[in-house]
């Protein structure tokens, strides 16, 4: 059984709200994802990126040279800001969505910056997030999911079975997709 | 006005029937497929001037301060 392939599928969400983590998810439930090994795994996301491009993918979209045709079936990783350059096609998107302060402390931690504009940064990322969902919504060749983070932690099992009725029929094993709900990886959450 | 929740896209809305059979007159030779899309698009206009009016719209200056994030975390060069 496979996944439609005339789709492109996506994970996308702002940087730093588990869109890595649900790649991971979609790979061990046996669904095709692609990326490349050029952003290797580090620090901050110890089981990897799950990026193409090195993570640079962003300007490939900018400059509408991005061969999705080549990765119809198969999820990539795509975070928020590229979204705004997808072409006219049809797409299904798991939209990940996470507390923003958890965001932006990941964010700081990563590049090893302090903000001194953090809530000014904050608005920014909130409106970036809000023009997303509510024109990606709207597009009538666009399906998307939205999956809170913090949620999805919570509780993984209703989450996972959303998620595999998003995609449709598939042989999934959605035990190794609640098993990669790692609660280690929430390093930074604020209760 | 009422509405439901709809498995596949979102949420179904209730609007009089009256307003419903204005609606599908109006749209009769434009580029609009349907009722829903139609006041899909009026709603998204009506919600985005809102939006501006009150400094909620994602700016220039928004977006360069995204940017030089992305750009910080690597995701941009």
């Amino acid at each position: 059984m496979k996944i439609d392939q005339s789709i492109n599928y996506l994970v996308s969400g702002l940087e730093r709200s588990g869109t890595s983590m649900m790649m991971q998810i979609l790979a061990a439930g046996g669904i095709p994802i692609a990326y490349s090994e050029s952003r290797p795994a580090d620090e901050h996301n110890p089981k990897g990126y799950y990026e193409l491009e090195g993570g640079k993918i962003i300007n490939t979209l900018m400059q509408g040279r991005f061969p999705f045709e080549k990765y119809k079936g198969q999820f990539i990783k795509i975070t928020a800001y590229g979204l705004l350059y997808l072409p006219q096609e049809k797409f299904k998107i798991i939209y990940m969505e996470r507390n923003l302060d958890e965001v932006l402390d990941s964010m700081e931690k990563m590049a090893r910056i302090k903000d001194q504009d953090r809530e000014e940064t904050k608005q920014s990322f909130r409106k970036l997030n809000e023009k997303i969902k509510k024109e990606l919504q709207t597009k009538q060749n666009i399906d998307m999911l939205r999956i809170n983070y913090n949620d999805l932690l919570k509780d993984a099992t209703t989450h996972i079975h959303n998620i595999c009725r998003f995609i449709g029929p598939y042989h999934f094993d959605t035990q190794k997709m609640v098993d990669v709900v790692d609660t280690q990886l929430y390093r930074q959450r604020r209760q | 006005m009422t509405k439901e929740k709809d498995e596949k896209k979102g949420t179904t809305i209730t609007i009089p029937t009256q307003l419903a059979e204005k609606i599908q007159q109006r749209i009769k030779g434009t580029e609009f497929a349907s009722v829903s899309a139609y006041v899909s698009y009026v709603l998204s206009e009506v919600l985005s001037g809102l939006e501006e009016e009150s400094g909620e719209e994602f700016s220039k200056e928004d977006e360069e301060r995204v940017k030089d994030r992305l750009r910080s975390l690597g995701y941009l060069d």
